[in-house]
This record gives structure tokens, C-alpha cells and sequence, in this order.
């Protein structure tokens, strides 16, 4: 999908993402050239339609140049000053439960790591099954070593 | 006013360019299998797993590296047929470890993570017609398994597909031109009927079939030790553009070994063993394995 602004005839650009908000996101574009800018309010099906295709939605750091001839004056800059104190500029549309926080043992980053970069789908089993196993073998973290171990331990 | 076709990019959404990555993922992680073929039939119930992992079966006996992807997402077999039910899928050192059953075939199965009892859930903020969205969640999920899992070296990768004719076109599609497929059918004109259909739909994809399995072809009686007839002549039935590439019996033994995850240790001197072991023969001859250009 792609907006065009009409009195210019150019393409609007992404600014900013925000939500999902009750299965929302919001998704602002704002013409390089004038400065006019909309907004994109997405319901929970559109939402849940795009993110089935495994995306994050954002503009990626990339900056709006160009003075502003906007009608609506200041929208730029104000998109502008937003971008700047978002802290992250792209939305990952959830389509999988987050695993649930563990309350008595910790992750380290690599253990972490390595746990992203399993299909989300399978992240929340595949937690549960390496904490039940770090708990009855009486770890307080679980590392690399014990997902080693884990994996050891079930055969893989 | 400029059209959509006069604008490159897409504005930033990055949309189009995450799902060429992830495509461009699977290739790269795919890049160390030699064959992939994918086993259909359109219509449920014909044997399409357990066949599937006798193929398995019968390819590492010949010394081949073989893993079998689980395609049926709802209604997925593999894990049991392997013994793999209690092993979970697991994190390895960069992606998905690769679950082994004892004869050592790779077997990536959501029946590993989901008990039998309990329906495969796709999480989403919207509330109920997941009509709308759903078979792109489960495609999504095939391509992140085919992107994430360790595959490593394989000589043969197979896909247990689910049934429905529409199904087999959408599997024919995204899978690609380097994914063989083959039917499978018993010998029954309501079988055939959908099976010919599900071939129609892979021609219409430009993905015709390499060949067809008939399976149950007929009963195995281990104390006459006489395969006998299982299923009537079907007189009527819709003859297959295909060549056939074995005709399998149905085994009472075999089915029983399936339901308890060792169908390693099916005795491969009996009939069906055999009809499989010829099949990986004809798949060979015929080059019906997808072999990657």
C-alpha cells in the first residue's frame, strides 16, 4: 500500500508507528514536499492480516527532508520532534503470544538471543520446556550452557 | 495523477522488502539440501504421512541424510510417527535444533509442541474469523520453520502435506519450482476423483506431479503371507495422467508401529517395506525429487 499526496503528486513517507492499541496501530505519513500529513488508523483484522506475514512496520530511521509547505502548519516539525524522542520507530505486529516473564530465574543476553532466533510461535513452548528443565536441574540462569544442556538432555 | 506502478518504494513500510527477506532466508538456510519433495494427495486419510516417513525410513537405509517437515500444521502426525511427541522444539546454536528420531531422520513437527489433545493456536488481536488471515499466518510459520531450523547437510528433505486440493496448490507455490511432488491415492474412484482434481490444481500452478503412490493397493496377510484385495474394483474411477511409481499394501503391523512411534523397526522384508524401497528407486530413476538446478 502506498499514499500519494494529490496537490503535490508524490509519495507520502512513513513517520511514525505506534500501537497495537486494543489490536490499533496507528501509522502516520507525511508528504516530503508540503508537509501535509495523515494518519492510518488500522481495526484488529487489518492488523492481524499484515502481521500474518511475520512483519515489524516502520519508517526504519529514515528522515523527512525538505522545508514545509504545509497547510497545516508545523505538522513536519512535529512529526519531526516526535520521531526524534520515539524510542524505537518500528511496531511488531503481534501475532504470537510473548512468553510468559519467569518470576525466579533470569536469561542471559546470549541465552536470549538464541531464543529470538526461533520462530515466535514456537518461543513460548520452547521456554517453558528449557525452564522446566533449568528449575529441576537447579539453575538460577539460564545461559548457553544450559540450553546445552537442555538440548542434551531431550536428545536434539 | 501518478498510479502505484509510478512509484518505487513503498513509503517505508518496509512490508514487501521483510517478506523478500525472509524468502531470502529460506534459500540461503535450504542451500545445503540437495532434494526436496513434497508428498500430497488432496484427499485425507489415503496413508500421506505414513508413507512419508517410510520414504524417510527407507532413504536412510540407503544411506541418505533425511528430515521430514510436518506441513499439516493442524493436524500434524509426524512427531508421533517418529516418537518425538515429548521432545520439544528447542533452541540450537543459531536457530531451530533439528528434533532426530532413533533412526536418526530429522523430523520438525508442531506435534512436538502442541499436545494431540489440544488445537494448534495462532495468537491474534482480532477477535474470531481467522478465516481472513490465518492460511498466511501457517504459510508465514512453514517459511520462518524453513529459515530457522538446522537443517544442515540433507540429501532429501520431504514435506508431509495436509489434505485439500486448494491446499496442495498454495503448498506448490510457495515451495517452489526445486520441491518435487508426488500423490498419493488409494484405490478407490472417490479417492481418485479428489487426488485427479488436487493433479489439475498442481498443473494449474505449473507444479504437475513426478508421479503418484497408490496406497493400500491391498491387505497384507502375514499369516498367509498373501497380499489379498482391499478395496472393489473401482470401475469408474478417474484414471491418473501420472505415471505410478509403486503400489504399497496396507500392513495391520505397519499402522500399529505408527501409532507407537517405532516404525523404524517395520520389518522391511515385508511387502510394504519393499513396494517403498522401489519407490525410492523409481524416484531416482525418474528424477522425480526436485533436484535443485
Amino acid at each position: 500500500m502506498k499514499f500519494l499526496c494529490i496537490p503535490c503528486d508524490q509519495q507520502m513517507r512513513l513517520r511514525s508507528v505506534t500501537g497495537p492499541d486494543r489490536g490499533s496501530v496507528s501509522l502516520v505519513y507525511a508528504c516530503e514536499s508540503c508537509g501535509y500529513g495523515i494518519a492510518m488508523l488500522t481495526n484488529a483484522h487489518e492488523t492481524q492480516v499484515v502481521g500474518s506475514l511475520g512483519v515489524q512496520i516502520g519508517p526504519g530511521g529514515e528522515a523527512v527532508a525538505g522545508a514545509s509547505k504545509c497547510p497545516v502548519t508545523g505538522m513536519l516539525r512535529e512529526l519531526d520532534a516526535r520521531a526524534d524522542t520515539a524510542p524505537a520507530p518500528t511496531t511488531a505486529l503481534p501475532t504470537a503470544s510473548a512468553p510468559a516473564p519467569s518470576d525466579d530465574l533470569l536469561w542471559s543476553r546470549e541465552a536470549s538471543q538464541r531464543l529470538e532466533a526461533i520462530p515466535d510461535l514456537v518461543r513460548p513452548m520452547a521456554r517453558e520446556s528449557i525452564e522446566r528443565f533449568a528449575r529441576e536441574h537447579g539453575y538460577e540462569q539460564v545461559t548457553e550452557q544450559v540450553l546445552d544442556r537442555a538440548r542434551s538432555h531431550f536428545g536434539l | 495523477m501518478k498510479t502505484y506502478h509510478d512509484i518505487s518504494g513503498d513509503g517505508g513500510s518496509r512490508v514487501l522488502e521483510q517478506v523478500g527477506a525472509l524468502r531470502a532466508r529460506v534459500a540461503e538456510n535450504l542451500a545445503g539440501v540437495k532434494r526436496r519433495v513434497a508428498i500430497a494427495s488432496g484427499k485425507g486419510g489415503v496413508g500421506k504421512s505414513t508413507l512419508t516417513h517410510q520414504l524417510a525410513i527407507a532413504s536412510a537405509r540407503r544411506g541418505q541424510r533425511v528430515a521430514v517437515l510436518d506441513a499439516d500444521l493442524n493436524g500434524p502426525t509426524q512427531a508421533r510417527i517418529a516418537g518425538l511427541r515429548a521432545t520439544p522444539l528447542l533452541p540450537g546454536s543459531r536457530g531451530l535444533a533439528l528434533p532426530r528420531s532413533s533412526a536418526g531422520i530429522g523430523v520438525v513437527s508442531v506435534g512436538s509442541m502442541v499436545p494431540e489433545t489440544t488445537a494448534f493456536d495462532m495468537p491474534s488481536v482480532a477477535q474470531g474469523d481467522s478465516y481472513t488471515w490465518r492460511a498466511t499466518r501457517e504459510f508465514t510459520f512453514l517459511f520462518e520453520l524453513l529459515a530457522s531450523v538446522e537443517w544442515g547437510k540433507l540429501d532429501l528433505l520431504l514435506f508431509d502435506l495436509p489434505p485439500g486440493a486448494e491446499r496442495t496448490r498454495q503448498y506448490a507455490e510457495a515451495l517452489g519450482a526445486d520441491t518435487a511432488f508426488v500423490l498419493v491415492t488409494v484405490p478407490s474412484a472417490l479417492a481418485q476423483g479428489v487426488v485427479a482434481r488436487s493433479h489439475a490444481a498442481l498443473v494449474a500452478a505449473g507444479a504437475p506431479a513426478r508421479g503418484y503412490v497408490l496406497n493400500m493397493s491391498g491387505y497384507y496377510c502375514a499369516e498367509c503371507e498373501e497380499v489379498k484385495v482391499l478395496f472393489p474394483d473401482a470401475a469408474d474411477a478417474v484414471e491418473l495422467p501420472l505415471p505410478c511409481l509403486g503400489r504399497v499394501p496396507f500392513d495391520p503391523e505397519l499402522a500399529e508401529l505408527c501409532d507407537r512411534g517405532e516404525l523404524e523397526r517395520y520389518d522391511p522384508a515385508r511387502p510394504a517395506a519393499r513396494a517403498v524401497d522401489e519407490i525410492v528407486t523409481a524416484l531416482v530413476r525418474t528424477k522425480a525429487t526436485g533436484a535443485r538446478p
